[in-house]
């Protein structure tokens, strides 16, 4: 047993908590912070991204005494309360969210993207988000919302387009 | 949520974070045996939480100043410290043209948060079979420094890996650093086929080296057998340049004399396919 002090999305937090434990873990039951998703648990989904000081992790493989003193970031932080930022309202119009569990993963990661980079390329955000997975397949939605806000024109890719081009 | 099943939770083990390689050594004397090092914590924590390993103390060696380094040494090469993650690695730009290999084989490691924590050294010591950095280090002819309580010692990445997930590392030792030797006028490329997982089924690490008089080409199979092999025949056809014709005969020669195995991502026919197919791209890419 140890205590951290953790700063999450601008608040800060002192627990008192297990070495064993997952970052994801504390997050989410010590915290209450829901927007984390436990699904995969072994790093392949990517829904329990969380920014971890400067860069994107995936929570279920980091424990949650290694982010003592540091500062997390999830989609909670990303916007001031009660607002939307770009990317969500982009997400809204755009259908970019079906069933919504993976959601708040992509938000903060095509979020991070779009700060890194302000105009990324179609082969930016295919890597930048290949950690992720969305099982309801809103990918084209996704890339639709994204190029919104990065203010170019991504022709939706349909089917029977992407067959042309196999 | 913890269901209190293996797969989510973790054993119980107590964390340390030392600051200095002389607290690690010191950490690992104590622990030995019940200790796992912890560098990014992606093959560690899954290990873990399938029970593959239970060590009652962790030790985190992100914070050790000395092994968090990437440090270009004149007359020896590439030094890589072993907290240093994939990101920074690559990052970093020191892998230039002479290591391309492992930069390509890097950047393809799963994805980039992966990348962010993952290092080269955990990597390398996981010695699992379809890992992409040992066929890579061992065709630039890489070496490891292990630290432990008799002192240093330095052996080469293809001495270093014994079987699969067996290294050559005492329960007191460490890997302190991977070392890329220099060599000018060298050449390297990585390729692999992954069949939709990020996992290799086959992969293919190439160095040539044609400065000055001594030519010397590798062609470094992972993923096929359960360590990477080497395919002699195959380098003597290419070691003094590269043709359509060369390329042809050396991925027919790989194919036929590299021995792979017959497993549960694949059968032993299918690889040697998939060894044609990659040695014939890779070696057309570095024409």
């Amino acid at each position: 047993m140890r205590e951290i002090t953790v700063r999450v999305n601008g608040r800060l937090s002192r627990r008192t908590i297990k070495d064993n434990e997952l970052l994801l873990d504390f997050l989410r039951d010590r915290l209450e912070v829901r927007s984390v998703k436990a699904a995969c648990w072994r790093g392949e989904c990517g829904l329990c991204t969380v920014k971890l000081d400067s860069h994107l992790v995936k929570s279920c493989l980091v424990l949650a005494v290694e982010a003592d003193g540091k500062e997390v970031k999830t989609v909670e932080g990303i916007s001031p309360e009660g607002e939307l930022s770009p990317i969500q309202k982009a997400f809204v119009s755009h259908g970019a969210a079906q069933c919504g569990f993976c959601t708040p993963a992509w938000v903060l990661a095509t979020h991070e993207l779009l700060q890194e980079k302000p105009h990324p390329t179609q082969a930016d955000l295919v890597e930048a988000t290949s950690g992720l997975v969305c099982r309801c397949g809103t990918y084209n939605q996704i890339r639709e919302a994204v190029a919104e806000v990065s203010g170019t024109t991504a022709r939706p890719r349909h089917m029977k387009e992407s067959l042309a081009r196999a | 949520m913890s269901f209190g099943s293996p797969y989510v939770t973790l054993p119980d083990f107590t964390y340390h974070r030392p600051k200095s390689l002389d607290e690690v050594l010191a950490l690992l004397k104590e622990h030995g045996d019940e200790a796992k090092l912890m560098g990014g914590g992606v093959g560690l924590i899954a290990f873990m939480k399938e029970r593959l390993m239970s060590p009652t103390h962790v030790i985190d060696v992100k914070e050790v100043a000395e092994l968090g380094q990437v440090r270009q040494v004149p007359g020896e090469g590439l030094r890589i410290g072993a907290a240093v993650s994939i990101a920074e690695l690559l990052e970093g730009g020191d892998l230039k043209t002479e290591q391309a290999v492992l930069r390509e084989a890097l950047a393809r490691v799963a994805d980039p948060m992966i990348r962010r924590r993952a290092t080269l050294v955990g990597n390398l010591c996981e010695a699992i079979p379809w890992v992409d950095s040992p066929p890579a280090l061992m065709a630039l002819d890489a070496s490891v420094e292990v630290a432990g309580p008799e002192g240093r010692r330095s052996l080469l990445v293809s001495d270093f890996i014994r079987g699969p997930v067996d290294i050559d590392l005492g329960p007191n030792e460490m890997v302190t650093e991977v070392v890329v030797p220099e060599s000018k006028g060298r050449r390297s490329a990585f390729e692999k086929f992954t069949g939709g997982s990020e996992f290799s089924l086959a992969s293919v690490a190439v160095s040539v080296s044609n400065g000055g008089k001594k030519r010397a080409a590798k062609l470094v199979y992972g993923a096929v057998n359960s360590t990477p092999v080497r395919c002699p025949e195959a380098e003597r056809l290419i070691e003094d340049g590269l043709s359509p014709t060369k390329v042809r005969r050396a991925a027919e020669t790989a194919s036929e004399k590299v021995e792979c195995l017959d497993d549960v991502l694949a059968t032993a026919s299918y690889r040697k396919h998939l060894i044609k197919v990659i040695t014939t791209q890779v070696l057309w890419r570095m024409m």
